[in-house]
């Protein structure tokens, strides 16, 4: 893992804020040494919390940068925050969503845009290959397209169940190339989420692939991205190898603590999914030791990493 | 001094808070550095009589007054309505109003509304609209409230061009609509659920505005502490005058609280 360059991400801050109007782009450069400063001595933060090494299992690439028309502008966004919470690596993606049963190109296109920001962002940027099991054999000729790009997992999204069959090939594929796979999840009570994500899986549909494949380093996303985390938290007790990601909007009290006490710290893995001061606020002011924490914001996930077949 | 507008308590029917009681919360604020909050009470929104929940929120914080501004909870669909919001402001010195239109199963241009409105400006004191106490992804199957509108809510600010708000627990709010309804200088947004960094929601309401419209909030005790006190620590590098508003001096100024 390469060290943060500082120099480079406080041209970035800069740049970053300049969609900003110019009464604000005076915080552009205090901004991190403001949060050195202050949060040594603010209650309720962990001292030196930003110096903290964070790795974030789920983010995303949502433009397509590949192309000459792609606007950099929330790649650099991200960066500049992950600069400014101490987050050392983004682990993105970009997944088609909506249930679209996209085809080879537009999966590969798609891709495209997150190994563009690999490219142009190597020491912060690490990327998941989306796929969409549906192409079958594309599917796989994909997915060694991303590797032999440096990705370093598989997203999937709400195409199929992560139960599906269909889902089983590529399944094997990651076990073969000591992979984690990382999967959009949610338990949904409310009929209208539901109807538009009819193919979301919970935490039993984990469960059910997890027992066939144990070995599968299988990682339940964004545990807090909206849909029952409680209900997703219980049904993963008797799945010992289902990984969760801490990520997502919802920023409720309390889940954290569940994760470690249902789960175990080891199986809890920091991630923001976008939502990046809450995702690491809730980390901080989780009741965690000092070791718990540090294994939840990037040692779980750096040995997961480092099981990948050369 | 840090002023935390998005606050509760009581229990909540359709999850485990950890820190309800007051005595609790008043605990979770020692343990995050802030210095006081603006308070509502859940029970006032499950309650028939939310009057009662109002009670019990005076009763539970009468002693903490250097802590705790409260906020009654008014129904005005419910009969007897004007005598609970004199006791409530007159008696109990309550600084704000919510209305909770979704929870007490009204619509905006109900007649009774308006009376209600008509009384808040006549008091002069804010009113409160929380956009959501939850997620609406993960309600329990007694829950059917829905997300609060924004253009409802522009609408009564046009129409009510003397009533302040207090935007609670909001996210994509758009600044030029709110300004374009006259909310520039009478409205409050806290930032529990905006980003300071990555979408810059909280800078982008401040240039259509102003820095008087931004105001610490946590929305404790669903949520952690952490993400807000994250982003403080952010805004640290402003001005020093203008991160006092945002930590407490706006609050104090919207709700006029003396904290003698």
């Amino acid at each position: 893992m390469q060290p943060r360059n500082r120099r480079y991400a406080i041209r970035t801050v800069v740049g970053g804020l300049g969609m900003i109007s110019a009464g604000w782009k005076r915080l552009a450069a205090n901004c991190r040494p403001a949060v050195e400063r202050t949060s040594a001595t603010m209650a309720g933060l962990p001292t030196a919390w930003q110096q903290m090494r964070k790795f974030d299992m789920h983010n995303h690439v949502f433009d397509p940068v590949h192309r000459g028309d792609g606007s950099w502008k929330r790649v650099e966004s991200m960066i500049e925050a992950a600069e400014i919470l101490g987050i050392e690596k983004l682990f993105c993606s970009k997944p088609i969503t909506g249930g679209v049963l996209a085809g080879s190109e537009e999966v590969r296109e798609a891709n495209d845009s997150v190994i563009a920001a690999m490219r142009r962002y190597p020491a912060r940027i690490a990327g998941y290959c989306f796929l969409q099991p549906g192409n079958g054999t594309a599917s796989l000729e994909e997915l060694k397209r991303c590797l032999d790009q440096g990705m370093v997992g598989v997203k999937l999204y709400n195409q199929f169940k992560i139960s599906d069959p269909i889902v089983y090939p590529i399944v094997e594929r990651c076990i073969q190339a000591g992979i984690p796979l990382l999967s959009h999840s949610a338990h949904l009570t409310d009929p209208k989420s539901i109807a538009q994500q009819p193919k979301t899986s919970d935490s039993l549909d984990f469960c059910q692939l997890a027992t066939r494949y144990p070995e599968l380093m299988l990682i339940l996303g964004h545990i807090q991205g909206g849909g029952d985390w409680e209900w997703a938290i219980k049904g993963l007790r008797d799945c010992k190898s289902v990984y969760i990601d801490t990520s997502g909007s919802v920023l409720e009290d309390g889940a954290i603590e569940m994760c470690v006490r249902e789960l175990g710290h080891h199986r809890v893995l920091f991630a923001t999914d976008q939502t990046m001061e809450g995702g690491v606020g809730k980390i901080l002011s989780a009741d965690l030791t000092p070791e718990q924490r540090e294994d939840i914001f990037w040692r779980n996930s750096d040995v997961i990493l480092a099981r990948r077949r050369k | 001094m840090i002023i935390d507008c998005n606050a509760f308590c009581g229990p909540y029917p359709f999850r485990q808070l950890r820190y309800h009681s007051v005595d609790a919360i008043l605990g979770l604020m020692d343990r995050n550095g802030l210095d006081g909050a603006i308070l509502q009470s859940l029970t006032s929104v499950f309650y028939r009589d939310a009057h009662r929940g109002n009670e019990e929120l005076y009763q539970a914080t009468r002693s903490h007054p250097t802590r705790f501004l409260t906020v009654c909870t008014l129904n005005p669909k419910y009969v007897g309505w004007e005598d609970d919001l004199k006791q409530a402001v007159e008696q109990w010195g309550m600084k704000a109003v919510a209305l909770y239109p979704s929870h007490h199963g009204y619509q905006w241009n109900d007649p009774f509304v308006a009376d209600a409105i008509g009384k808040i400006v006549e008091y002069d004191l804010p009113l409160v609209l929380v956009q959501r106490l939850e997620d609406r992804r993960q309600r329990h199957a007694w829950d059917a409230a829905e997300d609060l509108d924004l253009r409802s809510v522009l609408d009564l600010a046009t129409g009510n061009p003397r009533l302040r708000i207090f935007f609670c627990n909001w996210n994509s709010l758009d600044g030029t609509k709110l300004a374009n309804a006259g909310l520039r200088g009478r409205c409050l947004i806290d930032f529990s659920r905006l980003q300071v960094l990555l979408n810059r929601d909280v800078f982008k309401l401040m240039d259509s505005l102003g820095v008087e419209s931004i105001a610490f909030g946590s929305h404790l005790p669903f949520d952690y502490v952490g993400p807000s006190l994250v982003k403080l620590s952010i805004l640290e590098s402003m001005e020093p005058r203008d991160l006092e508003k945002i930590r407490s001096g706006n609050a104090i100024s919207f709700f006029r609280w003396s904290r003698s």
